[in-house]
């Protein structure tokens, strides 16, 4: 029987087991992959690490500092192994697991960190209209190709959606000798950082079309060529102007959503915004012993606050382990409100008083300065102005338990556009 | 030279092959895409209807009814599955419930004798999402699901398997008549002889007609239906296949409980002129949320995986057009096979041989025809024993390429293997459902391609997705130019 079972070796998970690892305890980490470091091996621009390390590293240098780390404690870890289904019996998780050497077998354990990533939104699920040929398919998935395998998948590309890896793809396909011909996004905003838009759009000439989509697809075998129109306030496309590139490539980046397939037989409520479980503030879903944390519980704009996240979520696992704490029979809800998407975690567990309670959040709308506010009723917890926000950019904030004036009405974060 | 040649490898094609399998002869299938069943039996609703709704007295309503019961036989041979789901015509007003009787009416006409008449409490009782509105329910138990595009592949298998064979990549293009055979030319000008063709290409039956016969009978008025995919996950949403009643476009939107667990939602019906062109369109799939709106509550849109759209065979003959030429000697049309063609297609099978080749050739039946097809076993659904015996054998098995369906690289490696294998990414898809869950092979393609480069033994950038020459990976950028 183990201690804690850690799923997934990238970025979450190893941050996760760092903070877990405690001679005294039995803990292991199962990777799907034959590496460590998760997606962050495809990721080999940069701009990881500003937050964690103060420098700027590339994805499989920031991975490496974990995975040495990892090492470094002689953690156990099973390599290109998956796992198929989690079920939990008497108290006891039964981890089905697969591979190579020992085929179908099960994990027993007494709790779980979940940290399985992300999956790429696909054509099918945003119901593109058109042909289905050859050439279109998630940014990701030609990152990987690019990176990992050194492959280039198309010559004339196109991007639909301006997440991060949209952005990021057109100019690393830019580089590698491809006609990148622009990137359209359906919102009148961009859905990556600032940066991305700066660094990989506007320094190679790579134009932005707000308010477009793809409205059409044409090539019976191979892509020929798709139509973008303007959208309206409904995003609806405005009859007359549709713009047609010939392509032979169509990248998506129409976003990311949290892999919790495992999960599929727990009794798991999934968050309506986040699509991920919800969880308090130890990270802990409504499974006793079943933590979850990093892209597998929201989708994070930023590695380092996934480190700082599972980094959390180890510790509150090693502790569930040493000390169990219960769940309450009514934790405390918090709920997001005016211009506040959603906030994380979604409630408290009163009975579990460390120190600090930390909340990720993501506003609706831009807002050169907002105003902040926590509240529990009408009493005020925190308010605090903050500058730049924006949907594609996480926030965070802190409090304590002894912030609140009981522990029963529901917290509420609201955000006021003051500029 | 061969004594027959089908033109148009899907459910119909495949089916007559084995059909003919079974006698003394040589038999081949040709078909002009890269993988066998590549448009209407791979783009269709999947279910094996009752025979209540067609016209009595039509070749439809007859081969309908014969081929629902054929069924059960098939799958046992062939190792297809059958979701034995039933289905339910709704009706929400007195208008449509006099469409319920009249349906009834016909049913009987068509001796289908299993329905029953029910109230919508009694329906909901039993598929408790059926739209709150709904006042009655024709319950049709017969009514099941299939996976088409495995009957294609199976029949093919096991038509093979008893010495018929095939040919992709072939599209006739000329079709000469000499006194005693055609000759067949495809794209790139190879020949075939034979002594009689069968006529099943589908939406090209007209033109593929057209190049022997002056006058021919019908013409192909292709009718585009699309589809929404939901992901297994809403598996017993609903549990009977929904029909709204019928109207003068045919059956309607449905929702149809696929034998994998998801969840079906279409078609819609628009004539085209493109044969083969079957794009979405955002006005269809906005009718398909509206219509399946009417037939079920709380419908789970957000749980949808993919689109997709394909072409009805439908000619303007009246009813399937299943006939020997009236002035081409040998020569025989299996044309205008739409709804219910998938129903039917078995028993079609049977009346080509019967009432068409039977009396004019002479069909000796072979003495060690095997009408068994395994397919090849799906390793996550055996008991643990099989499993342990099949990972001591092949240790691929513990190697999970796909993780949305929980498919092993050894399966894979059959799939690309076996005597209908295939190479390509999508045909890989299709046998082996690698790429087929949530993901949509985001976390599994760059492996499959991998897979079928290592069994190959074919360069990473010669995989092609589907079609000849596409494909996924353009070039590689680490090597010197």
């Amino acid at each position: 029987m183990k201690d804690i079972v850690i799923i997934g070796g990238g970025a979450g998970g190893l941050a996760a087991a760092l903070e877990a690892f405690d001679p005294s305890l039995d803990i292991m980490l199962v990777e799907r992959e034959k590496h460590l470091g998760g997606i962050l091996n495809q990721c080999i621009h940069n701009g990881f690490g500003l937050h964690v390390f103060d420098e700027e590293l590339t994805g499989p240098e920031y991975a490496e500092r974990f995975i040495q780390a990892f090492h470094d404690k002689k953690i156990p870890c099973l390599m290109e192994t998956t796992i198929l289904e989690i079920r939990k019996e008497n108290d006891v998780f039964l981890i089905e697991a697969s591979n190579k050497q020992d085929g179908l077998f099960t994990i027993k354990s007494k709790s779980i960190v979940l940290s399985s990533g992300c999956y790429e939104r696909t054509r099918g699920q945003i119901q593109l209209p058109g042909e289905r040929p050859k050439g279109i398919m998630p940014a990701g998935s030609a990152q990987r190709y690019l990176n990992i395998e050194g492959y280039l998948v198309g010559k004339d590309v196109f991007v639909l959606g301006s997440g991060d890896i949209g952005l990021i793809m057109a100019r690393r396909m830019k580089l590698e000798g491809a006609n990148v011909l622009g990137v359209a996004e359906i919102m009148p905003y961009s859905n990556g950082l600032t940066r991305n838009i700066v660094q990989c759009l506007d320094d190679y000439d790579i134009p932005l079309y707000l308010s477009h989509t793809v409205t059409d697809i044409v090539g019976k075998d191979c892509l020929e060529s798709i139509t973008i129109s303007e959208v309206d306030a409904d995003f609806k496309p405005i009859k007359g102007s549709e713009k047609q590139f010939d392509v032979d490539t169509l990248l998506l980046s129409v976003g990311l959503i949290p892999d919790t397939m495992v999960l599929e037989s727990m009794p798991i409520a999934l968050h309506p915004k986040t699509k991920g479980p919800t969880v308090d503030q130890t990270y802990q879903t409504s499974v006793e012993g079943l933590f979850v944390c990093g892209n597998a519980l929201h989708v994070h704009d930023l590695v380092d606050y996934v480190t700082d996240e599972s980094k959390r979520a180890g510790q509150f696992a090693k502790l569930f382990v040493q000390k169990p704490f219960k769940k309450p029979p009514s934790p405390i809800a918090i709920e997001a409100n005016q211009n506040i998407h959603y906030v994380m975690p979604s409630s408290i567990n009163p009975s579990v008083d460390l120190d600090t309670i930390h909340c990720a959040y993501r506003v609706t709308t831009k807002a050169e300065v907002g105003e902040v506010t926590l509240a529990q009723g009408d009493h005020i917890i925190k308010t605090q102005k903050v500058r730049f926000m924006a949907p594609a950019e996480m926030e965070h904030l802190t409090f304590t338990l002894n912030d609140l004036i009981n522990h029963k009405d529901p917290i509420t974060l609201t955000m006021e556009v003051i500029k | 030279m061969y004594d027959f040649t089908i033109i148009g490898g899907g459910v119909i094609g495949t089916l007559i092959a084995r059909e003919l399998s079974r006698y003394e002869g040589k038999v081949l299938l040709v078909d002009k895409e890269n993988d066998l069943g590549n448009h209407a039996t791979l783009a269709n609703s999947a279910i094996i209807h009752s025979g209540h709704d067609p016209k009595p007295g039509t070749l439809k309503a007859k081969l309908a009814v014969e081929g629902n019961a054929l069924y059960d036989q098939l799958a046992k041979d062939l190792d297809i599955p059958l979701l034995r789901t039933g289905a339910y015509v709704v009706a929400h007003d007195d208008e449509e419930i006099n469409v319920l009787n009249d349906l009834i009416d016909r049913a009987k006409a068509n001796s289908v004798n299993d329905y029953a008449l029910l109230d919508g409490d009694t329906a909901r009782k039993a598929d408790p999402n059926i739209s709150k509105t709904i006042k009655k329910v024709l319950s049709l138990p017969s009514t099941k699901v299939t996976y088409p595009w495995e009957i294609a592949l199976a029949a093919m298998e096991n038509a093979l398997a008893n010495g018929a064979e095939y040919r992709l990549n072939y599209e006739v293009k000329a079709i000469t008549q000499t006194a005693t055979h055609f000759i067949l030319e495809n794209q790139n000008g190879e020949k075939l002889t034979t002594h009689a063709i069968i006529n099943a290409a589908g939406t090209f039956a007209d033109l593929v007609a057209k190049m022997v016969e002056s006058n021919v009978e019908y013409t192909i008025t292709p009718r585009r239906g699309e589809y929404f995919v939901l992901d297994k996950q809403v598996k017993g949403f609903i549990k009977h296949i929904l029909y709204p009643v019928p109207s003068n476009k045919g059956k309607g939107v449905l929702l149809v409980p696929q034998v994998h667990g998801n969840i079906l939602l279409g078609p819609t019906s628009n004539f085209q002129d493109a044969r083969e062109t079957v794009g979405n369109h955002a006005s269809d799939l906005e009718q398909i949320r509206e219509d399946a709106n009417r037939l079920a509550d709380g419908i789970p849109y957000d749980l949808i995986i993919r689109t997709f759209a394909g072409l009805r065979a439908t000619s303007t003959h009246d009813d399937f057009y299943i006939q020997a030429s009236k002035t081409v000697k040998n020569f025989y049309h299996v044309a205008g096979i739409d709804s219910p063609g998938l129903t039917a297609a078995p028993a079609i099978a049977r009346y080509v041989i019967d009432h068409l080749l039977q009396p004019k050739h002479t069909l000796t039946k072979k003495t060690h025809f095997n009408p068994i097809r395994k397919k090849p076993s799906v390793f996550h659904t055996l008991d643990k024993q099989s499993q342990h015996d099949l990972m001591k054998q092949n240790p691929l098995y513990g190697h999970i390429v796909c993780k949305c369906e929980r498919i092993s690289e050894a399966e894979i490696i059959d799939h690309i293997n076996r005597p209908c294998g295939s190479s390509t990414i999508k045909g890989v898809k299709k046998r082996a459902r690698a790429g087929s869950g949530l993901c949509q092979g985001g976390y599994c393609e760059s492996d499959v391609l991998r897979i079928i480069s290592e069994v190959k033994k074919i360069d990473k950038t010669r995989i092609d997705y589907y079609a000849l020459n596409t494909p996924i990976l353009r070039e590689e950028t680490k090597v010197k130019k």
